[in-house]
């Protein structure tokens, strides 16, 4: 249906497509991976007519087509969801829907019960009989968010649909939505390419798997290519596995006692000296909130928190770092990173001390800490922006560790980052257990939780509802348990 | 540096910018333009805005502005000299009185923005008309005969140039090293860029803000204190318009209204291009209204190329 012939593009003298010949036939789920710069973007950015191929030719059900701008592809059908969002918060979920094709009436205005009716159909359609179109987007989840974005994507019936990290925010359950969704609209007829970082869901969802590696089209293989195949293909050489060891002292670090506040009640847990202590859960069981209320964000209004035997009051993440405890946020554009500035500045943003600021002392500093966690870079005065997400990742954990902290939490630390930067930061996390660090892991990767954890405990409606040893956890178990069936 | 860098460092075009066009004004107005009395008006007349867009520039970087700044201007001059003419007060404590004053402003401004949470441009807009009405009814149709010694601090002289252009550069010079030097106005940048990441990087937002406002408002303050002392009179008016100048010459000087950018010198520099686009007006003999319209004119020039050339770098 589209094909890609010899597409080849260049930003100021860096090759970002290099001779890529892709096709995407009907009725196929399509996936591309490959890690962060690979060339994904562009090549999807080529396909909407955001941006425009150097060399090559693109064709359209084999005619020979130009696509200048987003609206072209969307008149030609193609239409894409991508990661970040495009939802208007203070409209309703229809409205979101169909912001161009909106139904009106004679005179121009719009037809509100024609909107409803048709959002209402396209929702139970998609499985989300529980939403009303008439609900405003900001009272959504995270998670339901994306699922209208997806709606929206499909609302403009499109014959080809893509789809960029599409379950990065969705939970186990809601990702078995999409994938009946997806595979619903392939019977259709409809193409769809499929883009993400999550081996086992690429093999799980797509029918074949195409590689790209700087910028080069590596080869397309059969989705049932055993994922360490792939993985070679994408990074181009076997990636060496930590081992997996334990640092774990005997030494009670922090200790929780019945602690509650906004989302979150009955927490109670220890944490040793060099652990690793795991969260599973589902989006919005309290896990967040709970390692918010532990940085000193928001106010616990029972409980105790204990660490080293004494108690700590917070009231603001500075009296927390203060204590030695740290938080690298979920959310790392929202809530972590500084985009406009550059690395040291980042990196010293955290420093609590008042005083004067030394920029060369900064750039020293920053230098060495690059060096140390592998961050890429030409230079430490490189802006934020400009670097990718495992190394925009990296940074955030080279300016905690700046802060000699003794209690590292963690909220989906390899959260849409490729695969060599995740290794790399499995490698930093386990660094500094063995520096005598102690580590919270919030994760929704189950494989990470397992291969990272000492211990993990597992979240369900605000409450832990088991806490797993190392022997005792399997993937199993803590999808059970994170949805609440208790299996003893 | 390369050249395109170069170009983005709006203190770098903005100085080669003035630089040009001092050269060019010399070569068409060689009597008039490169003279010291010329020079010495010309920051006259450019001090009071200065001092206030420094203060400007900071709430700018931190991602807000105030509105307020004009009518504080006038308030500050108007309680000292009504205090002053009225009651006999010593110059000393009727100064530090209109400090204060624009001081409470300023903390009153910064706390129901970052405590209350009103939005700035509703806060400072009530505000500006607030504090215009108190400077309308300390100094009514305008206060004059002010004690020797108030009149001594605007308008003496040193090394030729006039009293408020030493405090100017004085002002500007220890606001630019902290701004560059100290942890403490640094976080302004990081508030200005992603303040959910400030709070989360341990910086008090919110006491930090309230900083900001009371150390606009005290600038302005001072400004104000200055001019009456200049004109030898407090005027009810003094000031009007002044918010929009100072902010236009801030944006100039590379500030941006989301916030996380901005240098002190660009205020000044900012300040000084408008200072000599109005001198070359005058000169040149250009109607008065034209000023208006070129200013405008400059600002979406200067805006736009910042933009069209990021959207270059980007490609």
């Amino acid at each position: 249906m589209l094909r890609l012939n010899n597409i080849s593009k260049y930003f100021t003298g860096v090759k970002a497509l290099q001779n890529v010949t892709l096709h995407f036939e009907k009725g196929i789920i399509h996936a591309l991976c490959g890690e962060n710069g690979a060339g994904k973007s562009t090549l999807m950015n080529i396909i909407m007519g955001i941006h425009q191929p150097d060399e090559g030719i693109i064709l359209w059900n084999e005619q020979p087509v130009e696509i200048r701008n987003v609206q072209t592809a969307h008149q030609m059908g193609i239409s894409i969801v991508y990661q970040e969002r495009s939802l208007v918060d203070s409209l309703s979920i229809a409205e979101n829907i169909y912001p161009v094709q909106t139904p009106v009436v004679k005179v121009g205005l719009i037809d509100f019960q024609l909107l409803f009716r048709q959002a209402q159909q396209l929702l139970n359609e998609l499985g989300l009989t529980n939403l009303s179109p008439m609900t405003l987007v900001k009272k959504l989840s995270t998670a339901q968010k994306q699922m209208i974005e997806i709606a929206k994507a499909i609302a403009k019936t499109p014959s080809l649909l893509i789809l960029d990290e599409p379950t990065a925010s969705l939970t186990h359950s809601e990702t078995e939505i999409l994938f009946r969704i997806l595979k619903n609209l392939k019977e259709k007829g409809v193409g769809i390419i499929y883009i993400s970082h999550r081996m086992s869901e690429l093999q799980k969802i797509s029918d074949i798997i195409s590689v790209l590696k700087d910028g080069k089209f590596v080869a397309t293989i059969d989705s049932k290519t055993p994922a360490q195949e792939i993985v070679r293909l994408m990074v181009g050489r076997d990636l060496e596995s930590v081992k997996k060891s334990t640092n774990v002292q005997m030494e009670i670090k922090l200790e929780v006692e019945n602690i509650q506040g906004k989302g979150f009640r009955n927490i109670s847990f220890k944490l040793l000296k060099g652990e690793i202590l795991g969260f599973a859960g589902l989006q919005g069981s309290g896990r967040s909130a709970m390692a918010r209320s532990l940085f000193g964000d928001e106010k616990i209004t029972g409980g105790k928190i204990l660490k080293d035997g004494k108690v700590l009051h917070l009231n603001h993440p500075s009296e927390a770092i203060d204590h030695g405890i740290v938080y690298l946020p979920e959310d790392r554009k929202a809530e972590g990173l500084f985009l406009h500035l550059s690395i040291s500045e980042n990196i010293f943003s955290a420093q609590l001390k008042k005083g004067f600021y030394n920029a060369a002392i900064a750039d020293d500093v920053t230098l060495k800490l690059c060096k140390l966690f592998s961050i890429r870079t030409t230079t430490v005065r490189q802006h934020l922006r400009k670097l990718s997400g495992g190394n925009q990742q990296k940074v955030m954990l080279a300016k905690w560790l700046a802060q000699e902290p003794e209690i590292i939490i963690v909220n989906e630390p390899t959260h849409g980052i490729d695969i060599s930067s995740k290794e790399e930061i499995y490698q930093l996390l386990k660094y500094m257990t063995a520096e005598g660090k102690s580590i919270l892991l919030i994760s929704s990767e189950l494989p990470e939780l397992l291969f990272l954890s000492d211990r993990i405990a597992v979240m369900h409606e605000k409450e832990i509802i088991g806490i797993l040893s190392r022997e005792e956890a399997t993937e199993e178990r803590i999808a059970a348990l994170a949805s609440g069936i208790n299996a003893h | 540096m390369q050249l395109k860098e170069r170009l983005q460092d709006r203190v770098f075009s903005l100085a080669a910018s003035i630089l040009i066009l001092c050269i060019i004004m010399t070569f068409i107005f060689p009597t008039q333009f490169p003279t010291v009395e010329n020079f010495s008006q010309l920051l006259l007349n450019l001090s009071i805005d200065t001092i206030v867009a420094v203060g400007m520039m900071i709430l700018l970087i931190s991602g807000m502005f105030d509105l307020s700044v004009g009518s504080i201007v006038a308030f500050s001059g108007g309680l000292a000299g009504y205090l002053m003419y009225y009651h006999d007060v010593n110059f000393i404590i009727a100064i530090l009185a209109g400090l204060s004053g624009s001081l409470l402003i300023g903390f009153v401004n910064g706390w129901l923005i970052a405590i209350a949470g009103i939005n700035p441009m509703i806060q400072t807009l009530a505000m500006m008309g607030i504090v215009r009405g108190l400077a309308l009814m300390l100094s009514g149709a305008g206060i004059q005969n002010f004690p020797y010694n108030f009149i001594y601090i605007g308008q003496s002289k040193l090394f030729g140039l006039q009293a408020p252009v030493w405090y100017m550069i004085f002002i500007v010079l220890l606001f630019s090293f902290l701004v560059n030097r100290t942890v403490f106005f640094r976080r302004y940048y990081f508030i200005g860029g992603n303040e959910r990441a400030a709070k989360l990087s341990g910086i008090q937002v919110e006491k930090m803000k309230i900083a900001a406002f009371v150390l606009s408002a005290s600038l302005a303050g001072i400004a104000g204190i200055l001019l009456s002392s200049r004109l030898g009179a407090a005027l009810a008016t003094s000031g009007r318009g002044l918010e929009l100048r100072v902010i236009t010459a801030v944006i100039l000087g590379g500030a941006s209204l989301s916030g996380g950018f901005g240098k002190i010198f660009g205020a000044l520099l900012g300040a000084l291009f408008m200072a000599l686009i109005n001198n070359l007006l005058i000169i040149g003999r250009v109607s008065g209204y034209w000023q208006e319209i070129i200013l405008g004119l400059v600002l979406i020039v200067a805006v736009g190329l910042d933009q069209w050339l990021i959207r270059k770098m980007e490609k």
